[in-house]
């Protein structure tokens, strides 16, 4: 078997992805008044369109893509494990997703704080005390501004305002 | 760890401390928010329950009605369902009460909530807008009758209105068609993203005829405009701007329509707490600064106390679902 | 000179010393809430009303008003900077805007957007003067087919958005309209593809998408190149003036997008947004340079600007003349006049000539403040990008959070805009153009929509959208402006192959 380029790997994907939509399509309900269009034929439009772009992806030539390759391999041969370029983004991932489930609970000031802070630390930046600092002057600025002055509610959480 | 388990006692002592005033406030019969109120509109600011929850807030502030303040808070999602959701949870908080209307019944009647009006608690009905009929104002149609039999004879007519079919102006104008005798499916409902947009496509000459909010059409109305209304939902004639509009029942249409406007608790909420919100808005629609802003917002006034209510909701969702069941709407 | 003698009387109204100061505190605040995430002018005006209750109707609106446009004025400080759009007329600015902050021309582009600004404010204040009740005409002639074949002809811009690869475009466009499909149907009821899930209801918010796949994915990328701490500071702010033949360059796309903004934002539902995603794909079509466009070209930063603007003041001529509110931003502004006892519509301009003609004048003043307020800030506001690295990127992911947070105040949302960050990021790898995608995401369900909607009408029949002139018209530049491209294609090939 011959090995795969980049687009036509994308290609795959993206048709599993259609007929996927495709079946979906297919499972929207008929509206019981008649309708010259109906919900579904704008979704099966899109399915078959998404498959037939994916074969043309298929045998389109790869080009370079721009920035692919300034990924700091440095980083990822040297650094610590938990450091490496696709560490950083997971773990970043990772606290936005914490984040989103603790906000409620925990109060959006002490939240977005911990984030900043956690954030900021693990990307490298060693003044701490500076950190912590702004981390927390732009959270409270942001929140005072919504909460006080538009009336905006934003979760209280564990603090008292 | 003395500080921990300290505050950890605080913790503890605080609802407890609010508990015990609940308690004794029941027992003299007599209950009183001890916080601040969390007012929810299910919806966006800008729109129908937005306006009612801030009105009512700012009048009981500004008329010192409450001790303590009424928070508005926006829910938006799912035409109210996402609110529900949240509200449904928080079974017996008597400091919880939303902005309800039309959507309460229909949303759940078309299978998009998983809770209804039974599920929550009847506080008050506020106020009533009602439908309106309107046509272009060199259109051929005088009154709601012409225009029906020119749909009976051609069914593909357009009539406008401003949300999803199987929705308020929908169900409003098809439960006009069957008391007139025609086939409730029979009406070609063209569903706008508004009451506005539908009127801007009636003064294009884009469609025949819209249905909307009495309250959002008066700015159309009037010498000069390019609308004409043909009939209004309510049963006697409404003041002002549309004393000039005839009621169907004028036309010899047996059939009203309301949008009425309320408040509801959270489920299960203490009786108390229910007598308490009843009389404060029954105190502030007494006030001027209510007169005032429901006069320019077009709103009438109707109220009904929490057990009335209740029973206007059972009633406009038995009215409702046989609308949607000749439309074949209805879900199981 | 009716319009002069009327002119005068407004500035009479707009120059008292309480709405003068009214103009400047809604430009202000303005600025502040559109340069803030996650407050759409929707929500401040909304909240705005109990205060402008007691006031005069006319200062009510000239402040509200200020609050509106500046709010655009403003948007466009934080996709500039963090390319993290504040407001959504502001994405397209992002487009070029953020990669000259990147190459060390932030004040320039700043600059160049509060110009933009001001010059499409200011002429479509003069538009809406003269022709207002005019077009209103305009305003009420696009039904449902009209609006199909708009958004026919802006869809078409996909093609020049996608620079490399035109099949990697089109899927990003047609990934873009199965967003823009999701929830509830709104012409039948019917859910799609919500799974079940009320939060997928109301479909997906374009700025969730627009914060995850642009600023989102941009944090992302810089992490996987290298973000930590040992990459210098950009300190490079630049100079904040242009060059004469900088003016040059930009006076024509500015002008051309002004008059273009402003008859879109008359359309009711198109407004800012469209207007400036239209104006930006005008200006790179009839470019010379267009291939530099997305990679810091002044002219992409100069059209969106003056074309979200222009839309702004556009939106304020249904809303004024008929009535009829054109945007959810208006839809509040209507309501806020209903409640000082004004009601907008055909008879406003001879009922009520004192709101009319003092907004008018007022949105003179307030370009004006908007103008001399943001230019002594830039460098200030600017200094956010000598942040330390790391700090910058956490504070970006703040700011994206409370943006969509402040938004929905839902939890789903937040997850949905990681997820929409990854995909972002996984679009950039692989060469994915972002653009196509939001343009899609705007145009797809107003498209759909008003086709059903057309059709409905017709009775099924798909003549309705060659019989309309004003529909057939836009479908025939839309064929047009998809052959022009490809005929430049073709020429530039003969002229290399000689």
């Amino acid at each position: 078997m011959t090995k795969l380029n980049t687009n036509q790997w994308l290609a795959v994907v993206l048709a599993l992805f259609a007929a996927a939509y495709l079946a979906m399509a297919w499972q929207v309900p008929t509206f019981p008044l008649p309708r010259p269009v109906d919900s579904d034929l704008f979704p099966k439009v899109l399915g078959a369109a998404l498959l037939l772009l994916s074969i043309f992806l298929f045998f389109e030539k790869p080009g370079a893509i721009a920035g692919a390759d300034e990924i700091d391999s440095d980083a990822s041969r040297h650094g610590p494990l938990w450091l490496t370029p696709w560490a950083r983004v997971i773990v970043t991932a990772l606290a936005i997703a914490a984040y989103a489930f603790l906000l409620v609970p925990l109060g959006f000031v002490l939240a977005s704080t911990l984030l900043c802070v956690g954030l900021t630390a693990y990307y490298g930046y060693r003044r701490h005390g500076v950190n912590l600092l702004t981390s927390l002057g732009v959270v409270l600025a942001l929140y005072l501004t919504m909460t006080r002055v538009m009336d905006v509610y934003l979760p209280t959480g564990v603090l008292p305002f | 760890m003395t500080s921990l388990s300290l505050k950890r006692l605080a913790v503890l002592a605080l609802p407890m401390a609010a508990l015990t005033t609940i308690a004794t406030a029941a027992q003299a019969q007599e209950w009183t928010p001890s916080k601040s109120i969390e007012f929810v509109a299910p919806a966006n600011p800008g729109g129908g329950w937005d306006t009612l929850v801030r009105t009512v807030s700012r009048v009981i502030q500004q008329e010192g009605l409450a001790d303590k303040n009424f928070a508005a808070i926006n829910v938006p999602g799912g035409g109210g369902a996402v609110a529900w959701a949240q509200i449904a949870r928080d079974s017996g908080n008597p400091h919880k009460l939303f902005a309800t209307s039309p959507p309460m019944i229909l949303v759940p009647l078309a299978g998009a909530s998983r809770y209804d009006h039974t599920d929550f608690t009847p506080v008050a009905r506020i106020n009533t807008d009602y439908s309106i009929i309107l046509v272009a104002a060199d259109s051929e149609y005088q009154d709601v009758n012409d225009l029906f039999t020119a749909l009976k004879e051609n069914p593909r007519l357009s009539v406008g209105g401003g949300s999803a079919p199987g929705s308020m102006d929908h169900i409003s104008i098809a439960g006009l068609a069957s008391a007139a005798g025609l086939d409730a499916s029979a009406v070609n409902y063209i569903p706008f993203s508004g009451g506005g947009d539908a009127m801007t496509n009636l003064m294009g000459g884009h469609i025949e005829a819209v249905i909307t909010g009495a309250g959002e059409s008066v700015g159309q109305l009037g010498e000069g405009s390019q609308l004409r209304a043909l009939g209004v939902s309510s049963e006697e004639r409404l003041g002002g701007a549309l004393a000039e509009v005839p009621t169907y029942q004028e036309q010899g249409i047996d059939y009203s329509f309301d949008i009425w406007r309320g408040v509801m608790g959270a489920p299960d909420m203490p009786e108390e707490a229910v007598a308490y919100y009843e009389e404060l808005f029954a105190e502030m629609l007494e006030t001027d600064a209510w007169r005032q802003a429901s006069d320019q917002l077009g709103w009438i006034d109707a109220y009904q106390d929490s057990e009335e209510f209740g029973a206007f909701l059972d009633e406009q969702q038995e009215q409702f679902s046989s609308v949607l069941s000749d439309l074949g709407l209805l879900r199981q | 000179m009716d319009a002069l003698n009327n002119l005068m009387y407004g500035f009479g109204i707009a120059l008292e010393p309480m709405n003068i100061a009214y103009v400047f505190a809604g430009v202000f605040a303005g600025t502040i809430i559109g340069m803030l995430p996650g407050l759409g002018p929707i929500s401040a005006l909304a909240l705005m009303i109990p205060i402008t209750f007691a006031m005069e109707p006319s200062s009510g609106l000239i402040l509200m008003a200020g609050v509106y446009y500046g709010a655009i004025f403003g948007g466009s400080t934080s996709s500039i900077l963090l390319n993290a759009p504040g407001v959504a007329g502001t994405v397209a600015t992002s487009f070029d805007g953020y990669p000259m902050a990147k190459q060390g021309k932030a004040g320039k582009a700043l600059a160049i957007a509060a110009y933009s600004s001001f010059v499409g404010g200011t002429v479509s204040v003069i538009f809406l003067m003269l022709v207002a009740p005019l077009l209103s005409k305009v305003a009420v002639s696009f039904g449902p087919a009209e609006y199909f074949a708009l958004m026919v002809l802006g869809l078409t811009a996909v093609v020049s958005l996608s620079d490399k690869s035109l099949v990697k475009g089109l899927i990003a466009a047609v990934v873009g309209v199965m967003i823009s499909i999701v929830g509830i149907d709104m012409q039948t009821g019917t859910e799609r593809f919500t799974f079940n899930s009320i939060n997928l209801l109301d479909g997906i918010d374009f700025l969730v998408v627009a914060l995850g796949i642009f600023a989102l994915a941009e944090v992302f990328y810089m992490l996987l190149r290298g973000g930590g701490g040992k990459e210098a500071p950009r300190n490079a702010i630049g100079s904040l003036k242009l060059t004469r033949s900088e003016v040059g360059q930009i006076a024509g796309p500015v002008s051309r997008s002004s008059v273009l903004g402003f008859f879109t934002g008359v359309l009711p539902g198109a407004g800012a947004t469209i207007g400036s995603f239209l104006g930006y794909s005008m200006e790179k079509r009839i470019a010379k340079d267009g291939d530099t466009f997305g990679k810091g070209n002044i002219k992409g930063v100069a059209a969106p600007e003056a074309a979200n603007n222009a839309a702004c003041t556009g939106s304020f001529v249904p809303l004024l003349t008929l009535g009829v509110p054109g945007s959810g931003t208006t839809a509040v502004l209507l309501g806020a006049l209903l409640v000082m006892g004004v009601t907008p519509g055909p008879m406003m301009l001879e009922q009520r000539p004192d709101v009319f003609w003092g907004v008018v004048a007022s949105m003179y003043i307030g370009n004006i403040f908007l103008l001399v307020l943001n230019l002594p800030l830039i460098p200030l506001i600017a200094k956010i990008l000598d942040l330390p690295k790391p700090l910058l990127l956490s504070l970006i992911l703040i700011f994206c959070m409370i943006g969509v947070y402040g938004m929905s105040f839902s939890v789903f949302d937040l997850l949905l805009l990681l997820g929409f960050g990854l995909l972002g990021l996984g679009m950039r790898l692989f060469g994915f153009p972002a653009a196509p995608l939001i343009l899609a995401l705007i145009l797809g369900n107003i498209m759909e929509e008003s086709m059903r909607r057309a059709l409905q009408i017709s009775g099924g029949d798909w003549m309705t959208f060659v019989d309309k002139p004003i529909s057939l018209s836009l479908l025939l530049i839309a064929l047009l402006s998809l052959g022009l491209p490809l005929l430049k294609k073709r020429r530039k090939k003969a002229a290399v192959a000689e």
